[in-house]
This record gives C-alpha cells, sequence and structure tokens, in this order.
C-alpha cells in the first residue's frame, strides 16, 4: 500500500506530466483556453491512460522489447476509439463536450510516455496508482493555466455555466492574447519559471 | 538456420500481428454495436434542431440535400445544410428559409473557432442577426448589409455569413428549378 500511494503522489508534483515531464503540450496548448475544457480533456485523459496502463501492464510480460512502441500505439489507438465510439452512440450530451478532445487523445504522448516508462515495467497496481496519480498531477496544471487563461483572456471566469466573478475593467475588454495559442505558451512559461524559481518542483 | 533461430525472430512479429488482429476485432465489434445508435443520435440532432427552427413542424423529407418541412401536408420551408470556412476550421451551419427570400434562422452545429471570440458566432445574439432576413442583405452591415460583424472576430463571423449567404443563393435556384420541371 505504501508503495501504491508513492506511486500516486509522485505524479502530483515529483512527474507532474506538464510542468516537469514537459509531456502532453499538445493538447494542453489546444484546450486549457477554459476551465471546462480543461477538466473535460482530464476525464478523457483518465478513462484512456488507466485502460491503457492496465492493458499494457498486464501483457508486459510478452511483449518482444523491438516491438513495444508499435504494441503499446495500436492499444492506445484502439482504446481512444472505442472511448469515442461508446461516447457518440451511449452518452451524446458528454459526446458533444468532450467530442474534440477524445480524439486529440492519440497524439497526447502523456499516455504513450507512461506505456513506455511505467506500465510496461510495473505490475497492474501500480500501474492504477500511476494512472491516477498522473491524472491528478495533469489536472492540476490544466486547471492552473486554464483558469489564468479564461481570467486574463474574456475577463471572466466561470465552470459549467456557474459564475464566478467578472473583473472591474478587463469584463469590458479582455485581453485576446491569452486565449489566443502566444498566450498558451506565455503561461505555460511563466508558471514554469514560477515553479522552478520557488523550488516546488526540480526535474527527475 | 536453425530452425529455434527463425522461431525467435518471428516471435516479435507473430505478437506484433496478434495484437493489431484482437484491436481491429475489439473496434469491429464496438463498430457493429455502436453504429444504429450514432446515426439515430445524429438524425435526432438534426430533427431536434429543426423543430427548434420550425416550431409548427409536423414532419419533414430529405431530397438533394434540402430538408422540406411540413406543417399537416403544406410546405412551411426549407432546410439545408451550410458549411463556412472559418478561422479554426469548418462551422457547420444550419440554415433554415421562409420561402425562396427570406430566412427562417440559422443554427451554429459544430465548429472549432476560438473560444471565447470566434466561438461567439454559435451564440443567439449572432445567429438572431439573420432571423426574418432577405437573402440579398446576409452581409456585413459596412458591406451594405444588415449584420453586424462580432468585434474582433470578423473572419468567423465573415465565414458564416458568406457560406449562409451563398449556400442559400445555391439551394434556392435548386428549388426553383426543380419547381420548374413539376
Amino acid at each position: 500500500m505504501a508503495k501504491f500511494r508513492k506511486e500516486f503522489i509522485k505524479g502530483l508534483i515529483i512527474t507532474n506530466p506538464v510542468f516537469v515531464l514537459v509531456l502532453g503540450l499538445c493538447p494542453t496548448l489546444a484546450i486549457s483556453t477554459s476551465v471546462d475544457n480543461a477538466l473535460g480533456m482530464t476525464l478523457a485523459v483518465f478513462i484512456v491512460l488507466m485502460g491503457s496502463n492496465v492493458i499494457i501492464a498486464s501483457i508486459r510480460r510478452i511483449i518482444p522489447n523491438i516491438v513495444r512502441i508499435p504494441i503499446f500505439i495500436v492499444i492506445i489507438a484502439t482504446m481512444v476509439t472505442i472511448v469515442n465510439l461508446i461516447f457518440h452512440a451511449n452518452f451524446p450530451d458528454m459526446y458533444k463536450s468532450l467530442g474534440i478532445y477524445l480524439p486529440l487523445i492519440v497524439v497526447n504522448c502523456i499516455i504513450l510516455g507512461r506505456a513506455e516508462a511505467f506500465a510496461s515495467k510495473n505490475p497492474i497496481p501500480y500501474a492504477v496508482a500511476d494512472a491516477l496519480g498522473i491524472t491528478t498531477g495533469f489536472m492540476l496544471a490544466l486547471l492552473m493555466i486554464s483558469s489564468l487563461r479564461q481570467t486574463f483572456g474574456t475577463g471572466s471566469l466561470s465552470v459549467f455555466g456557474f459564475h464566478f466573478f467578472t473583473l472591474p475593467i478587463l469584463g469590458e475588454h479582455p485581453i485576446a492574447i491569452f486565449i489566443l495559442p502566444y498566450g498558451a505558451f506565455l503561461v505555460i512559461g511563466l508558471l514554469m519559471a514560477l515553479f522552478r524559481r520557488t523550488g516546488a518542483m526540480k526535474s527527475e | 538456420m536453425p530452425a529455434k533461430t527463425t522461431f525467435k525472430n518471428a516471435f516479435p512479429i507473430i505478437i506484433l500481428t496478434a495484437v493489431v488482429a484482437i484491436c481491429v476485432t475489439a473496434l469491429t465489434f464496438t463498430d457493429s454495436f455502436t453504429r444504429a445508435k450514432i446515426e439515430a443520435q445524429e438524425e435526432q440532432k438534426i430533427q431536434h434542431m429543426l423543430s427548434a427552427m420550425f416550431p409548427n413542424m409536423s414532419r419533414y423529407t430529405f431530397e438533394d440535400d434540402i430538408y422540406t418541412i411540413y406543417t399537416d401536408g403544406t410546405e412551411i420551408g426549407y432546410a439545408f445544410l451550410a458549411v463556412g470556412k472559418g478561422y479554426g476550421g469548418d462551422i457547420d451551419i444550419l440554415v433554415g428559409l421562409e420561402d425562396e427570400t427570406t430566412v427562417k434562422g440559422i443554427t451554429i452545429i459544430s465548429h472549432t473557432e476560438t473560444p471565447g471570440l470566434g466561438s461567439r458566432v454559435a451564440e443567439s445574439s449572432f445567429t438572431d442577426m439573420f432571423r426574418g432576413l432577405n437573402i440579398a442583405d446576409i452581409a456585413l452591415r459596412q458591406e451594405g448589409g444588415q449584420i453586424d460583424a462580432l468585434t474582433g472576430s470578423t473572419i468567423s463571423s465573415r465565414a458564416v455569413i458568406d457560406a449562409v449567404r451563398n449556400t442559400a443563393m445555391e439551394k434556392v435556384e435548386l428549388l426553383k428549378e426543380s419547381e420548374g420541371r413539376e
């Protein structure tokens, strides 16, 4: 149990996928425009990462080393497509809001990265802990980036229709650069610098 | 080459082929289970949008990419899909016509515009401006039309406007032609 805890906790900060491993930046940049999107992406990543980690950890002994990457990719792509189809057929409302994020997960290298670095070398329970920890770390990073971008880029913050606040002057004249792609680089860069500066995160 | 080495070399290929075969089977199964539901889902989505646009609709027919809307046997309008080239990709629009010159309304089906900026084309404050317009008046106000561009999202606004006007003109031609034939 202690090891389970350790594998979970490490994903939050020590191997935070976005700020420390610097993995999965493509979807992070693309979808961190609002908190709603960030939570939707987190849910999609959770389902696929959990599935791929468990499957790969359970067949890790029979995967030949030289074809491991193609096998991981085939498994991940299959998982994503199946989840996509099931959501589309059975949860139309959820599919509507997650629609663009599910296919994006195929290019999310967090999933492949964890398959290669962790799930292919560890038993199933630790692979589950790893998936939980990495997803939580991903969610924390996405929430930080997306709340900053949404607040400054639109002048107000609301999550799933629940309105938190509107900034006095920015509400009228939002800083649109935060919503645009270069704003994403700016915010992620500044947050990363802040974490390194305060020593909250060190490279592995 | 000894038989043992040959097998050792072939082993990765066999495993990879097996994994791919299992995945393909899983995908085929999922697809066959979900296909009917997904198609029904899409159909329902369109039906829902049509009845929101034409509250009196009792049924509709779909022919040559045009939906014809009926209330108890009388035609009350037409609807069709238009695709605009937005800032972030295609904008899919459902356009409703009351008759061959007047717009009933438009609904944005899907888009990938910048959230907070171009995404506002899907909001009713923008789409409501099309309601009741003559097709010829669908243009930006500074170009002699009746529609105000969204601040900071001229490309997205123009994409919707152009797609609606051009597709509407095209479809009206088709409608007139088919009426002439009958």
